[in-house]
């Protein structure tokens, strides 16, 4: 049975006399304790998707079922505060008045009736489970950030509630703390097994976490997938260049089987991973993921290996990062930290056909990648 | 709050409204709230201009029409308009306003660069003297300045007459324009002076180092970086005081009056309250409005200068230590004078009151009168029926319109700032408009309305408590929106999330977090209310007397020792309760 079930959801707005569609007709279909994240750049409706299954924003059309129980459609419409969910905001929104234990045992206390006895068990309970139970006593704003966060993760869980939403939670911590707070978010929602949908414009931390990924852009899914699938076989040139750096190649389908796929580009010949789908003589586009590139200083046996020029070489601890020209085309390379080529040496490049994935091409999709990457890159250097 | 009184906080950019909305059931309690807020806005707000308009546009010889048919006709205001003393007045109104404005300005600047940019000795009490003031009612301050300088028996007047040997009445006059524009203007320094500091404050300095180090002298850092930098302040105050000017009816009444120096407010009061005959609605309501086309003037163009606010928002920003200008051997000079303006502005107005609430009767300051000094003038006033009555009354008034105030604010500002309704921009522009009624418009249009409606308040305490929730509206709701506008929308949602009721999100979270802002507002309002003698005096019959009119009428009836014992009492409640709040809140709008 599916835990979450949106039906083309959509969300306009007016803004300065246009009209913004947020969200333009979102179908997902989530399990039962799946973990379920909403990828993507920001303005790319994934948080405004989340704030309709929250209650918190009102969809224009569109209906969400929430474990069976229909909470938004053309008739309906449930309030945030009767839906059976628990959510976790980027900001933390930790009452700064309450201690502790107030602010986790809040949802308790303004819901059904319960002893006294009863509340201090589950909020203990909560605490227990994200290791804040030293902390009881204390007020909220005497903690950290991590903490903080880590408590609005108890305050969410307290009522066991069907349905986690988590909004971009990680991102306002440092990396050190990101890193170790989503080991333990993967290990407390395994152990106790809750539905989760987690919005993030992160890819290293949706393909760490996820059962499954909609990738979004301009408030449509373009990828639904495995967090695998979605890395490995990605469907467009959007998602190559959002979930990961990815170098580009431009060229024609010069044969297309079951078993082989060649496609001649600027570089030369290259040998594909085969897709069904792809016909001989169709403009296609390879995409390359850095760490798949072997960089040499000898040209290596076999199919498409390269010779071409560092341009830079940025050394960042557990490897090297390259931009390598080979012809008139520059591609990002991830080279082991033994050896550093220097900008100017001549090298080799090679990639294994498998790692060498066929998109068919499209323009638009690329041009928003490129522009959302910027974003993502940011973050992900900000990270080392 | 350092910001500048004329715009409430402007709320970070709201999550848009969805194009289309369907209704589905029952509206929200929420909903509901906030319909409530807006009507009972728009009858406090929009009813009283009505009123106005209807009452000058009607031919009023036998009195206001509300129902039609409407005598409609323009005699009123080709009466006002057609008489040469309309034109005097509005000369003289402007003369004082401008000259107000100049003289708390200059002092104001002078003081803000010699606390915030100068190595003067004793900031801190120069500040504190400064500042003291704001909590002296204007008419206790006119009363003052009036024992001082009247022309017959004024005590500066007869010690000057003394040390100069001049004969007759003494060389200053108390009943002039120029001790009225002094009174005012001194009146008008503390607030300006505390919303130029604190803008002074957060200018970085290193705005004016960069100046510095691109060699310019401290004169040309002054006029082509500091002054520049403080203008849209300078504007902003000085609308606000432009508009707190032309509404005063009690400076002008207290100094103007005896020496017939009249300006729109008084005029509006003459009118409505005349010493014999009926008073003339139709004029009174033309000239409200065309005290409230004054008003309202300055604000519009203010509106579109404070677009290009922007422009300046490097002004805030973590500010360094700011250098300190030098004063030399002028930095004891600048101390002497600053003491003597405290001395002058504050120490001697509450000197002379507390002397002559201790004599019998006014007289000549003497070694033979300082033996007179007695209690009786005390006993005396505080014995009579009168003064519990007036006192049970202001308690009323505060607290009841400070109430109000508080309540509209708060669902207001929630309003403004998180509701997505099509109704915001109405909810913004009715918390704005009482700043622009001048607050003896706001009472005659009141007085008028309540003449009319079948709703028994007129002359009781109640409508004046309307008309001071109606006038506080927009202070108040300056602080709720900036209240709510520092909790972040999260601390709500999550509460919704965590399955708490829209009235369980006020009570467990927006109200405890909004706690010391209400206190703090509810605080000022009351304030404000009990120094306030513009409405209550307005709006004044035998049963709603309070201690500000009851001073003014002591006063007017030639009790002096009764008018300063009043006054030595409310000045000590208010100044205290001033420093306290300052204490309390850092709040600078007092």
């Amino acid at each position: 049975m599916s835990a979450i079930r949106i039906n083309q959801l959509r969300h306009t707005y007016a803004m300065k006399n246009k009209t913004v569609t947020a969200v333009d007709d979102v179908t997902l279909d989530i399990g039962d304790n799946e973990f379920f994240t909403l990828l993507g750049p920001s303005g790319c409706g994934k948080t405004t998707t989340l704030r309709c299954i929250a209650g918190l924003e009102q969809p224009t059309s569109g209906s969400i079922e929430l474990g069976g129980v229909v909470v938004v459609s053309d008739r309906v419409l449930v309030p945030t505060h009767r839906r059976d969910i628990g959510m976790v905001f980027q900001d933390y929104a930790v009452w700064p008045h309450m201690s502790v234990f107030e602010n986790v045992a809040f949802p308790l206390r303004i819901g059904r009736k319960l002893r006294r006895a009863e509340i201090a068990e589950r909020v203990e309970q909560a605490l227990d489970l994200v290791n804040m139970s030293q902390y009881i006593d204390r007020r909220a704003t005497q903690l950290s950030g991590g903490q903080q966060q880590r408590l609005s993760l108890a305050r969410a869980l307290v009522r066991q509630p069907k349905v986690l939403l988590l909004d971009e939670p990680l991102s306002n911590l440092d990396a050190k703390l990101r890193e170790q707070m989503r080991s333990e978010l993967r290990l407390i929602q395994q152990r106790i097994g809750i539905t989760t949908v987690f919005v993030t414009h992160d890819q290293v931390e949706a393909l760490s976490l996820s059962t499954r990924i909609a990738v979004m852009s301009g408030g449509r899914v373009v990828q639904e997938g495995s967090p695998r699938e979605i890395y490995l076989e990605p469907n467009s040139e959007f998602v190559a260049n959002f979930v990961g750096a990815t170098s580009f190649v431009a060229g024609r389908v010069l044969s297309s089987s079951p078993v082989a796929l060649t496609v001649g580009t600027e570089l030369g010949t290259l040998s594909c991973r085969p897709q069904p789908d792809v016909r001989t003589g169709a403009s296609a586009i390879v995409a390359l993921r850095p760490e798949s590139l072997v960089v040499t200083d000898k040209p290596t046996q076999g199919d498409n290996c390269f010779a071409g020029e560092v341009e830079l070489s940025l050394f960042v601890g557990d490897g090297v990062d390259y931009r390598i020209k080979v012809g008139d085309q520059s591609l990002r390379a991830r080279g082991s930290a033994r050896v550093q080529f220097v900008a100017g040496d001549t090298v080799y490049v090679t990639a294994a056909a498998d790692d060498c994935v066929v998109l068919l091409a499209d323009p638009d999709g690329a041009e928003a990648a490129r522009d959302a990457t910027d974003v993502a890159a940011g973050d992900v250097e900000s990270d080392r | 709050m350092t910001d500048l009184s004329i715009r409430p906080p402007q709320a970070p950019p709201a999550r848009p409204a969805p194009v289309r909305r369907r209704r589905r059931g029952r509206p929200s309690v929420q909903g509901v709230v906030n319909a409530i807020t807006v009507l009972v806005l728009v009858y406090l707000v929009i009813g009283p201009i009505l009123m106005l308009l209807l009452a000058s546009f009607e031919d009023t010889t036998a009195g206001v029409t509300i129902r039609p048919p409407f005598p409609w006709s323009l005699t009123n205001f080709t009466g006002v308009l057609g008489d040469a003393q309309t034109y005097q007045v509005l000369g003289t109104t402007l003369l004082f306003a401008a000259a107000c404005l100049l003289f708390s300005f200059v002092v104001s600047l002078v003081f803000a660069w010699l606390v915030e940019r100068t190595d003067l000795p004793a900031r801190g009490l120069i500040y504190v003297l400064v500042v003291a003031p704001t909590g002296m009612p204007g008419v206790i301050s006119a009363i003052a300045w009036g024992l001082l300088l009247n022309p017959t028996n004024g005590y500066l007047n007869v010690a000057l007459s003394s040390v100069f040997g001049l004969h007759g009445h003494g060389p200053l006059n108390a009943y002039s324009l120029p001790a009225m524009i002094f009174v005012q203007g001194l009146a008008l320094v503390p607030l300006t002076f505390l919303l130029i500091t604190a803008s002074l404050r957060n200018m970085s300095s290193t705005l004016e180092d960069a100046g510095r180090t691109s060699g310019a002298g401290p004169w040309t850092i002054l006029r082509k970086v500091s002054l520049p930098l403080l203008r849209p302040v300078l504007i902003g105050a000085g609308i606000y005081q432009f508009v707190t000017v032309i509404e005063a009816v009690d400076i002008p009444l207290v100094l103007g009056l005896p020496g017939h120096v009249t300006v729109f407010s008084t005029e509006v009061y003459r009118v409505t309250h005349p010493a014999f005959g009926l008073p003339d609605y139709g004029a009174s309501s033309t000239y409200g409005i065309l005290l409230l086309a004054l008003a309202v003037a300055p604000l519009l163009i203010y509106n579109r200068t404070v677009r290009r606010a922007q422009d300046y928002a490097t002004v805030t920003g973590k500010a360094f230590r700011p250098r300190r200008q030098r004063l030399g051997r002028w930095r004891w000079v600048a101390f002497g004078g600053s003491l003597l303006y405290a001395v002058v502005s504050f120490i001697l107005p509450l000197f002379v009151l507390l002397y002559a609430s201790l004599q019998p009767y006014l007289g000549p300051i003497s070694w033979a009168t300082l033996r007179n000094v007695t209690l009786a003038g005390y006993r005396k006033t505080l014995s009579s029926g009168l003064f519990g009555s007036s006192l049970e009354h202001t308690l009323v008034i505060g607290l009841a319109a400070s109430l109000a105030a508080m309540v509209l604010s708060v669902s207001l500002s929630w309003l403004i700032v998180r509701s997505k309704s099509r109704f915001t921009w109405m909810a913004d522009t009715l918390a704005f408009i009482p700043h622009a009624i001048p607050g003896v418009v706001i009472a005659l249009a009141v007085m008028l309305i309540y003449l009319m409606l079948p709703v028994p308040i007129y002359g009781t305490v109640w409508i004046i408590v309307v008309a001071m929730a109606t006038q506080y509206i927009s202070l108040a709701t300056r602080l709720t929106t900036g209240g709510i506008t520092q909790i972040q929308q999260g601390l709500e949602e999550a509460a919704r999330a965590s399955g708490a009721r829209p009235s369980q999100v006020w009570r467990h979270v927006l109200l405890p977090l909004l706690r010391p802002v209400l206190l703090n507002g509810f605080l000022l309002v009351f304030l404000a209310s009990i120094k306030n003698l513009t409405l209550p005096l307005m709006l004044q019959s035998s049963d709603n007397v309070v201690i500000s009119t009851l001073i003014w009428n002591r006063w007017d009836y030639g009790d002096v020792t009764g008018a300063a014992v009043l006054s030595v009492l409310l000045t000590a409640v208010t100044v205290t309760a001033a420093l306290v709040l300052r204490r309390l809140s850092g709040s600078e709008e007092i």
